[in-house]
């Protein structure tokens, strides 16, 4: 984990307000997980607060994290120049870790919560991906050729403009039969993980199913306990530094 | 190379910069970034007698210049602190100060109890905002800062105590003297404001306790005011904070009066804030020949 200033390379927008971008580090980036996120500022000083996204690409000295403008924060970012300076602390949390015997894992993606989700098809070679990502509508779309990387695609959105009428965790459930998913990986907002945490519970499935949660943070290194979710044992965890992946069994969504 | 050691009721710290409570934790994690044995000190993370779960979330909005928070005490106890995070930081060679947040008055005689000789200082958080059952009371009436200090210190025998005082108040002078006539032997302002952050869009407050400390940049001038109010009022000593983001803002701190400062939440703008703290005070004082830091307290002249 390190603090560095990057130098601000790309930002695009790759859908209805989302956009990517793309920052150079002093150094190069190093090892980082899939499921593991950056804290970066906005450029604007009166804004004390980092922005904390999932990383999406991490090559030689460049990081690429993708996000949709919620607020000023987002805003800032998205407007950002070309060689603006950025303070950027990574990389954090603890990622998707996949068991080293499951072969087959199924991907379930919705909306902005798919960007932690593409390091790791693109990082685990070994592995087949069986992936199922919904957006709400064409417009929101985007990545779909970094998922195209996996197995086997399948794209959903809630109008149907693209792919079927559907949600990713349905597409999944509908398609289950023909995939032998050794364990399951999921992120998006947290009524699709309620639905997939009460399906999977509901049909008896009980093939592991790592989750990446979302929320509000402070320091982003575990010291402030602003961003907890609770535990099914009762207990609090730090999203940021226990997570953001946890055992879909293991927390309350 | 300026001298910043300081003394402040006996206990040495190796220069005048502590963590405030509530966004450095116990050190640890800090400590992954840089060797925390680089600041003057730790105010730990408001701990009571039992674990506490906090508030639901959202515990954090931002708006210009400042946070809001509202964590709500979230710790795991005095005892699990006594037994994993002490030895800890005992080992990092720092001042450990120990902050204490209670419901009922008894709780603070009690902790303040466990604690005494354990720590090299205590903390009374007699002003966090967020806790309904108590917090607050306890923090804003200068009667109630009497009896609290005066009920903490009679179980403190050999640890110097610290009332952190409260800014939503009438009076800082006023509650200044209250805490010193309890016996406090040290000052610590400001906590934060009590604010509101509103998402316009959802008609609703950011976050879930609806309103929450305002802390951050912003804060500073009315801090300063403050620090400089408490520390004319009582003749023991005071610790400022409240929107430290450098070093310059540091000693501003200390010309006003404060004997040393707290650094908050520039941690979170700036995982790296306080050692950079500590090196550009260093810088300042250098490049304006003083040297030593104890030579700028209290030097305010006000036209």
């Amino acid at each position: 984990m390190k603090e560095v200033i990057s130098t601000v390379k790309e930002v695009k927008l790759i859908a209805d307000n989302v956009y990517s971008l793309t920052v150079t580090l002093p150094e190069p980036v190093g090892e980082v997980r899939g499921g593991q996120f950056l804290n970066i500022s906005t450029g604007d000083s009166s804004r004390l607060l980092k922005r904390p996204f999932g990383i999406v690409k991490a090559e030689g000295c460049d990081v690429t994290v993708c996000f949709q403008v919620k607020g000023g924060g987002t805003l800032a970012l998205a407007d950002a120049r070309v060689g603006d300076k950025l303070s950027v602390l990574l990389p954090l949390g603890n990622g998707f870790i996949l068991s080293e015997n499951a072969k087959n894992i199924v991907v379930i993606g919705g909306g902005v919560g798919i960007f932690p989700l593409v390091p790791v098809i693109c990082g685990n070679k070994d592995k087949k991906f069986y992936t199922y990502i919904g957006f709400r509508n064409k417009g929101c779309a985007c990545l779909l050729d970094e998922f195209e990387k996996s197995e086997k695609f399948t794209v959903v959105t809630d109008d149907g403009s693209i792919g079927e009428k559907d949600n990713a965790v349905n597409a999944y459930l509908k398609d289950r039969e023909n995939v032998r998913a050794d364990m399951i990986i999921a992120c998006g907002p947290p009524v699709m993980l309620r639905a997939l945490k009460t399906q999977l519970k509901d049909k008896g499935i009980t093939t592991p199913c790592l989750v990446s949660l979302e929320e509000r943070m402070g320091c982003g290194i575990g010291a402030c306990l602003v961003c907890v979710c609770g535990k099914t044992d009762g207990s609090r965890a730090r999203v940021c530094k226990d997570g953001p992946v946890f055992d879909i069994n293991e927390v309350e969504l | 190379m300026a001298n910043l050691g300081v003394k402040i009721c006996g206990v040495s710290f190796k220069n005048p910069v502590i963590a405030a409570s509530g966004t450095y934790g116990f050190g640890r994690e800090f400590d992954e970034i840089y060797d925390i044995s680089a600041i003057g000190g730790i105010s730990t993370k408001g701990m009571t007698n039992l674990p506490r779960l906090g508030n639901p979330v959202p515990r954090i909005a931002e708006a210009h210049g400042v946070i809001l928070n509202a964590v709500g005490l979230q710790n795991p106890g005095v005892e699990h602190f006594i037994k994993d995070d002490l030895p800890f930081l005992k080992e990092k060679g720092i001042v450990i100060i120990a902050n204490v947040a209670g419901s009922t008055l008894e709780d603070y005689g009690k902790i303040c109890a466990r604690l005494d000789g354990l720590v090299d200082m205590v903390e009374l958080n007699i002003s966090c905002p967020n806790v309904r059952a108590g917090g607050m009371a306890l923090g804003i009436k200068p009667e109630n800062i009497e009896e609290v200090t005066a009920l903490s210190k009679s179980n403190l025998k050999k640890t110097p105590l610290i009332v952190k005082l409260s800014p939503n108040v009438e009076s800082i002078p006023t509650n200044a003297r209250a805490a010193e006539r309890g016996g406090a032997d040290c000052i610590s302002l400001v906590n934060t404001f009590t604010g509101m952050v509103i998402d316009l869009e959802r008609r609703r407050p950011i976050i879930a306790n609806n309103t929450g400390g305002v802390s951050g940049a912003g804060i500073k001038p009315i801090a300063l005011r403050m620090v400089y109010e408490a520390s004319h009022a009582v003749e023991i000593p005071v610790i400022g904070m409240g929107g430290i983001m450098t070093g310059r803002d540091a000693l501003e701190f200390m010309t006003a009066g404060a004997k040393a400062v707290q650094v908050g939440t520039a941690n979170f703008a700036d995982v790296n804030a306080m050692p950079r703290i500590i090196r550009e005070m260093d810088d300042w004082l250098t490049s304006h020949g003083i040297s030593d830091v104890n030579e700028i307290i209290d030097t305010l002249k006000l036209n």
